[in-house]
């Protein structure tokens, strides 16, 4: 022991350089970088709380928030894929808005069969998205400019289609499924999701991070010591959850938000384990590299766009379950907050990589962050101006950050 | 040397005449004491070195030694935590504010849509008429100055753009003399540039050194340095180990002192003369047409590593592109034997290459991906990390965790992340285009000893370089491309380097 201290004595000031090196490495970490931004929010939901109390720590009010906005979150996903593949796409917001008028009108004015009106609206997100590929990809118009358009003429058409107003079912007109719309059916929030299944996932995701943090074993720990120390990590985790009602949140969970999470679940999977997901990443980080390696950077491309505009025609369905009814431009609002998911999903469990998981939770903030000043008395005429904000604060916050660790 | 640079020369001559008349001596550069730590890692261990004016300075040494970190701290980029900088006995804190002082990097800082004399006057004080109105005739003999000082003959509203490299390298040249530099430092410029270019530049910064001005380039390029430079300073682990006349340094002297005590790298940079056997025909260009080139006619067959060379412009990269089956031919044809794979490194490892937002493991994989695809058609990402890791260990890419970022790398590593993913793929015909551009005597020695490996039966290579050194090293045979097609193949062994430089 003695003998040790002595051999260490004269490095002492390496020794402390080596410290602050070591706390630099730890800021400088992208599990750190990487759950900052996360913190932030965390911070400012506490803050919240204590401000508001029972109105904004509400768990049915938050979760409410989510199943309502459920399609903007899709949208969020949908506005991912492509941007993954380094492309833009502004049309998911007209795409939404037409299946949303697809989804109601063919019922309403036309009494189409359900399942029919859901295969019309699948098979426009498919067109549209390919459309918008085949534009960027093989004619090479600018995404922006590609996107802006067919985004127009897919809003246009729903107007034309539908007369440009208002439609919801009325007393003698046909209705829409009652499994789809109304009190009880998928749409509504107080049809919750089954919890076995939700009680499943939490589990895999429990020994997922316990796998997670065995492979993050230091060298100087012992592999039982490890064991017990990945343990202890994984029983606080859960002790802190049930403390903020975990069951609460599992049993508010409604259909709507459990789809969501479904479709986030298949989309991550095929983005991590597939070889399409890594062309995609590939293709959108270096185009020129990707093609020399073998990728097929058009096909991969124009396979984004129209999942893109598959998830977006999703979502509008989404939407027309939760009102029942088809509005004029429903979804050409959705865009900013949309964009807004995707980019603060880069911040968020993510270090400068677009996410599926970063894209959902980055979105539900930011309906927090807004909901919160709302419920504490600003106009809900201000969701846009904190949207843009957030979205630029959260981005410029971590860009700054990561240039000076 | 050949007889073509001596006419160029001559007309620059006559050139350098008419701008000398605002030309000074440099003012003399002192470095005293200069140290760097990032962290716990010392960088720059005390550099002393003193630099009078009207001298050519090689600075070698491998990636990682600290020439970037001394041309980053001169430039003021990062700042020294101890030594002293001084010009003329004054001392100044950084080199970069100094109009007396230019640099030069891989990348010009040219902007290539606009004009030579667009970009000369760029950031410089405007030269106006009235008001506003910029004197445009005035300009436009200045920057005519300007690029004739450096021997270029072209006119002043050439867009960059239709510039050759070596030119672009020129214009930069014009531009830091034209704002009074004296003192140039000339960062690896020559890295991409073919052996007639690159002379095109070494001789015009000659000539300002004969006008007194002082010149540091940073090379790897053995050749270039022993024939230009007036002194060799050599880096190695942040200490200058060299500090000699390039006169009393001959090519493996200075080979010696880069390699320091591993003497084993010295021999694989040397030729391999052994006998191959031969196997059978692996892939032919029939008159294959593409871009700039063609007709090309070329055979690969197993245990052969053929090499091209050839100047930038001559489509040089396009035959690459050609066998390796990116670029399809539009006239002729490409003959692949059955079930023959081919992989490519591409000529630029930056835009061609690199993905630069993922990891080691995931660029080495890319071209291979299905071969890590389970039953249910994912991926098996521990199988595929596993495969990468040894890849990572087995090129000795520095840091070697397979997991880690691709984009932080050194150039050398990077290269030998694109080796790795070209491995992994396991073709049967390679080509392996400037294989080592701008990688250290290291990485070059453990590249040469890779693509030597690569050789068996079933197994082609084509090596597409602008860098003899790269197709006497590995190469069977030697051909070079002119006027978009392959002159006839030679044997490395019955060619020399002056007859190579000569032919191109």
């Amino acid at each position: 022991m003695s003998s040790e201290s002595v051999a260490h004595a004269p490095s002492a000031a390496p020794g402390a350089a080596s410290r602050e090196s070591a706390f630099k490495r730890l800021l400088g970490s992208p599990l750190t970088q990487g759950s900052l931004t996360t913190i932030a929010f965390l911070i400012l939901f506490v803050a919240y709380g204590l401000w508001l109390g029972d109105k904004f720590v509400n768990i049915d009010a938050r979760l409410l928030d989510v199943h309502q906005n459920a399609p903007i979150l899709l949208l969020g996903l949908a506005v991912m894929v492509t941007l993954i593949a380094g492309q833009f796409d502004l049309s998911v917001g007209g795409m939404a808005t037409l299946t949303t008028f697809l989804s109601v009108g063919l019922v309403v004015d036309h009494n189409w069969p359900f399942g029919l009106v859901l295969l019309a609206c699948l098979l426009a997100g498919l067109l549209g998205g390919l459309a918008n590929g085949l534009l960027v990809v093989k004619l090479g118009v600018n995404t922006f400019i590609a996107t802006l358009g067919t985004g127009g003429i897919f809003l246009g058409i729903s107007n034309v289609l539908f007369g440009g107003t208002q439609l919801a079912p009325t007393g003698d007109s046909p209705q829409l499924p009652a499994w789809f719309s109304g009190e009880g059916s998928l749409g509504s929030f107080s049809e919750k999701f089954p919890s076995i299944i939700t009680w499943v996932a939490l589990a895999v995701c429990a020994v997922g991070f316990f796998r997670w943090l065995q492979g993050r074993r230091p060298e100087q720990r012992s592999q039982a010591s490890w064991n017990v120390i990945s343990g202890g990590i994984l029983v606080v985790l859960a002790a802190i959850l049930f403390g903020l009602d975990l069951v609460g949140w599992v049993n508010g969970i409604s259909v709507t938000i459990g789809v969501m999470v479904l479709i986030g679940l298949i989309l991550w999977i095929v983005m991590k384990y597939t070889t399409y997901g890594r062309y995609l990443h590939a293709t959108g980080s270096n185009p020129e590299a990707a093609r020399l390696a073998g990728v097929k950077t058009d096909k991969e491309t124009v396979i984004a766009f129209v999942t893109g505009g598959l998830l977006a025609a999703i979502a509008g369905v989404i939407l027309a379950a939760n009102q029942g009814a088809a509005s004029p431009g429903v979804g050409t609002g959705f865009l900013l907050p949309a964009f807004a998911a995707a980019f603060l999903g880069t911040v968020i469990m993510s270090t400068g990589k677009f996410h599926v998981w970063g894209t959902l939770i980055g979105g539900t903030f930011l309906l927090w962050v807004t909901q919160g000043l709302i419920v504490g008395g600003l106009p809900f005429t201000w969701t846009d101006v904190v949207n843009g904000a957030v979205l630029v604060a959260a981005v410029a916050v971590s860009t700054v950050f990561r240039r000076r660790a | 040397m050949s007889a073509r640079p001596g006419v160029g020369l001559r007309k620059k001559r006559v050139a350098m005449t008419n701008g000398s008349k605002d030309i000074q001596r440099a003012p003399r550069l002192t470095i005293t004491g200069l140290k760097k730590s990032f962290g716990s890692n010392q960088v720059l261990h005390g550099i002393d070195l003193d630099f009078e004016p009207g001298q050519f300075i090689g600075l070698m040494g491998p990636n990682g030694a600290g020439k970037s970190t001394l041309i980053k701290i001169l430039a003021g980029l990062y700042h020294a935590d101890e030594g002293v900088i001084k010009l003329d006995d004054e001392p100044v804190r950084s080199l970069g504010s100094r109009t007396e002082c230019g640099f030069l990097h891989q990348d010009l800082g040219l902007i290539e849509d606009m004009s030579i004399c667009d970009n000369l006057r760029l950031g410089q004080e405007p030269m106006k008429l009235a008001g506003p109105i910029l004197n445009v005739g005035r300009e436009r003999r200045s920057a005519a100055d300007a690029i004739a000082r450096v021997g270029l003959d072209r006119g002043v509203d050439t867009p960059i753009s239709a510039l050759a490299p070596g030119e672009k390298t020129l214009v930069a040249v014009a531009r830091m003399l034209d704002r009074g530099a004296r003192i140039l430092f000339v960062d690896e410029a020559t890295s991409t540039l073919p052996v007639g270019e690159s002379r095109r530049l070494t001789d015009a910064l000659r000539e300002t050194v004969r006008d007194g001005a002082t010149v540091i380039m940073v090379s790897h390029k053995l050749s270039e340095i022993l024939d230009c430079t007036d002194r060799v300073v050599v880096l190695l682990d942040g200490d200058v180990t060299t500090d000699e006349p390039t006169a009393s340094l001959d090519r493996s002297a200075l080979v010696r002192k880069l390699v320091s005590a591993e003497s084993e790298s010295a021999e694989d940079l040397e030729p391999d003369n052994t006998f191959h056997p031969l196997g059978g025909e692996l892939l032919a260009l029939d008159s294959a047409c593409y871009g700039r080139v063609g007709p090309v006619d070329l055979v690969l067959r197993g245990g052969e590593i053929i090499g091209l060379t050839g100047l930038p412009g001559s489509g040089l990269h396009d035959i690459g592109f050609l066998v390796q089956g990116s670029a399809k031919p539009t006239r002729g044809s490409v003959r692949v034997g059955d079930g023959v794979k081919r992989a490519l490194v591409p000529p630029h490892r930056e835009t061609q290459g690199g993905i630069p937002t993922t990891s080691i493991r995931e660029n080495m994989t890319l071209s291979s991906l299905p071969r890590w695809r389970s039953v249910t058609r994912l991926l098996s990402l521990g199988r595929e990390s596993t495969d990468a890791q040894e890849m990572t260990s087995e090129l000795n890419v520095v840091p070697g965790d397979a997991e880690g970022a691709y984009q932080v790398l050194s150039g050398g590593n990077k290269q030998k992340v694109i080796f790795g993913r070209v491995l992994l793929q396991e073709p049967q015909v390679y080509v392996l285009c400037e294989p080592t551009r701008g990688v250290d005597i290291k990485t070059r020695t453990e590249i040469y000893r890779l693509i030597r490996k690569l050789r068996s039966t079933d197994v082609a290579v084509l090596v597409i370089s602008s860098d003899s050194e790269d197709l006497f090293a590995v190469c069977d045979r030697i051909g070079v491309v002119d006027d978009g097609r392959v002159t006839e193949l030679e044997s490395s062994e019955e060619m020399n380097t002056q007859q190579l430089e000569a032919l191109v």
